[in-house]
């Protein structure tokens, strides 16, 4: 099979609603241009619903990582809480909170694309002429779609590897692994749409002749 | 072209791309895509590796919940309360204003267990003070930026937490190792502090008040307590690391959430002066309500949506170094170089130049598997080695050209980067002795730890 016809049968392997047949389909070489569609068109959307609905543009991302991270503190402390004061423990206490740290994790990480807080060594970038600040922020878009396009592709194989396997998470019934899983593409997906926000915002300043580069303070916009 | 060349080849690009300003996360992810194409290693391993790292995280979890309480601990009040103490004990020296922001940078560290949320919260408070104070606005955002650097040593520590995590080491013991060096660090860092003041003759002298020092030791109660805490968790073992962090952040909260009425009840507008404050009103905080929540966790989630990312990828690039041969590569390097103090000190000039370049989670992700074992087979205790390994991976947050709280000082303060570098060199050699000293001494960091 060539890898356009292994890319079109992503689709159908999708709508079948079949792990079995999503595995199959997403362990091909065609997944990966599949994930270039999923990424660029997905990234456009993305952007488009940032644009169109501004509350979800500045809370999506951040309202996820905080509720995330809220229960994950509830749940251990309340783990330890119910160990010395009942003598009794969660069994889902120690395994939930690490699969909500990865969601956590990716959509905080996605929200700071947004805020371009990412640990960088700018010095040079920030004295470069406009152009050049210009290319400089051209090739960082090409690269986190790199980066969207690989994690989306690997994320939703390993997706379907877990729910076709009925992975579940340790200690709790009925609470599967993917669940959890899905959220990481859908993360990676969010930070495509955030890369071409910014790409279109440098662009703009760059046409109108407005700074391109401004100061990123970690925990100074939130 | 050999494997070699290609490599050699991969890492130069990426190197220019990161004196471009791309992102380090972005950097280390294209040289393990590069060097992936280069040795047939399938490109799933590193996307697996970036949902693979939580699997087993919940050791690692401890990271962002003490990112957290220092984020709680700050909006609530409690870290001011410890300066302040610190300020009342120390402000009758000569830099006291600087040795209290070191001091209190050491207090602050004994609750959170980041650097960077250090240097932010220290510098940020301290900074205007110390600017009215009549010191340079350089030094002042270099002893924020240094005095950071125990975040990660006192503990709670988040890149302990990671070795121990990554070396199957017990993290509570090593949190244990980490008290004298990191208490250490401080005083050598007061120390050059002192004596550049007392050059330089900056700061205004406060007279020792013993009321004061009790006043504001009463006021910073609450900081103690969750210090006591914390220790209490691990040195007993009574919860685990992750577990002493969750019952930290419940209790912060608890406790901001309860100070908050109680000090608007006694009309503390946060402005009055300490001297004219009561000693009850010293006993409650400013605090925070429950609609200010989010916005606290927002910014720990700012930043661990920026640390946890660079594990995972760092991860994935401890793997391809791992097939490249890098750990019999560097192990013959390093043994090479002779018996336990040629490998000793090897290591560390690998750490301080590794440090130079990378951020401290990839230094000590990449570097510790490979450097750990071949120390252990020198002689050299393990828990020893790691708090060698972290207090030379802590000295990197200093030294340029990516020296993180270089950058958060920089940040927080507006002094420009290249303009702080100056004052770091002092904090530097102080920090390098101790470095020294505790290698050479292995007491130093075994002496608290229980029964072996």
């Amino acid at each position: 099979m060539s890898i356009w016809s292994e890319a079109a049968s992503v689709v159908p392997a999708i709508l079948s609603n079949d792990t079995w047949e999503m595995k199959n389909a997403f362990y091909s070489d065609g997944m990966w241009l599949f994930g270039v569609v999923v990424t660029l068109v997905g990234g456009i959307l993305a952007h488009l619903l940032f644009k169109a609905v501004p509350f979800v543009e500045r809370h999506l991302e951040r309202g996820v990582s905080v509720i995330a991270y809220l229960v994950i503190a509830a749940i251990i402390f309340w783990g330890v809480v119910d160990r010395f004061v009942f003598s009794n423990q969660w069994s889902g206490s120690t395994t939930i909170p690490p699969f909500l740290f990865m969601i956590m994790a990716w959509f905080g990480c996605s929200y700071n694309v947004k805020l371009r807080t990412h640990l960088s060594f700018s010095e040079f970038r920030s004295k470069m002429s406009p152009k050049g600040q210009m290319s400089a922020l051209t090739m960082d878009t090409v690269l986190w779609f790199g980066f969207c396009l690989l994690a989306i592709t690997t994320s939703l194989r390993f997706t379907a590897y877990s729910a076709d396997n009925f992975q579940m998470v340790d200690g709790v019934d009925n609470v599967m692994k993917w669940w959890f899983y899905i959220t990481v593409p859908i993360a990676f997906i969010l930070m495509s749409g955030r890369v071409v926000g910014n790409w279109l915002e440098d662009w703009g300043n760059y046409k109108a002749g407005n700074p391109i580069i401004k100061t990123a303070v970690i925990g100074g916009d939130v | 072209m050999t494997d070699g060349t290609l490599i050699g080849l991969i890492s130069l690009g990426v190197t220019i791309l990161f004196m471009l300003g791309t992102p380090v996360l972005l950097v280390i992810f294209y040289w393990v895509i590069g060097c992936s194409f280069v040795i047939d290693l399938p490109l799933d391993n590193t996307g697996n590796e970036l949902l693979n790292v939580f699997n087993k995280g919940f050791a690692l979890l401890a990271m962002p919940l003490f990112i957290l309480t220092g984020d709680l601990i700050n909006q609530s009040g409690i870290a001011r309360r410890l300066s302040d103490f610190a300020y009342s004990c120390l402000g009758w020296l000569r830099g006291g204003l600087a040795m209290a922001a070191l001091a209190a940078c050491g207090l602050f560290a004994a609750i959170s267990g980041s650097n960077s949320a250090t240097t932010a919260t220290i510098g940020s408070m301290l900074h205007p003070e110390m600017v009215k104070g009549g010191y340079d606005e350089r030094f002042s955002a270099a002893t924020a930026a240094a005095g950071g650097t125990v975040g990660i040593i006192i503990p709670p520590s988040i890149i302990f937490i990671v070795y121990g995590f990554l070396l199957n080491l017990p993290i509570s013991d090593l949190f244990i190792a980490g008290i004298i060096p990191g208490a250490m660090m401080v005083l050598a860092m007061m120390t050059a502090a002192f004596i550049i003041c007392t050059i330089n003759g900056w700061g205004f002298l406060i007279k020792l008040s013993p009321m004061r020092v009790i006043k504001t030791a009463i006021g910073a109660w609450l900081g103690f307590f969750a210090i006591g805490l914390v220790l209490w968790c691990i040195y007993t073992g009574k919860a685990s690391p992750t577990e002493a962090a969750g019952v930290t952040v419940g209790v912060c909260i608890i406790i901001g959430l309860i100070c908050y009425p109680l000090n608007k009840l006694m009309g503390d507008d946060g402005e009055t002066p300490v001297e004219e404050k009561s000693a009850v009103s010293m006993l409650v905080v400013k605090g925070f309500t429950i609609m200010s929540l989010p916005q606290i966790v927002s910014r720990s989630a700012q930043i661990t949506g920026i640390l946890v990312p660079l594990i995972a990828i760092s991860v994935a690039m401890q793997q391809v170094m791992s097939s490249l041969g890098a750990k019999e590569f560097i192990g013959a390097f390093v043994t090479g170089m002779g018996g336990y103090y040629a490998v000793l000190f090897t290591s560390m000039a690998i750490v301080f130049v590794t440090g130079m370049i990378l951020e401290s989670l990839p230094v000590t992700i990449i570097l510790a598997p490979i450097l750990a074992p071949i120390a252990a087979s020198v002689g050299v205790d393990p828990i020893h080695f790691s708090v060698i390994f972290l207090v030379g991976a802590s000295i990197g947050f200093i030294t340029p050209p990516y020296g993180l709280n270089l950058y958060v000082a920089s940040g927080v303060t507006g002094v420009p980067y290249f303009r702080l570098l100056r004052y770091t060199v002092p904090y530097l050699i102080a920090l390098i002795s101790m470095w020294v000293l505790v290698a050479l001494i292995p007491d130093l960091a075994l002496w608290l730890l229980p029964a072996r």
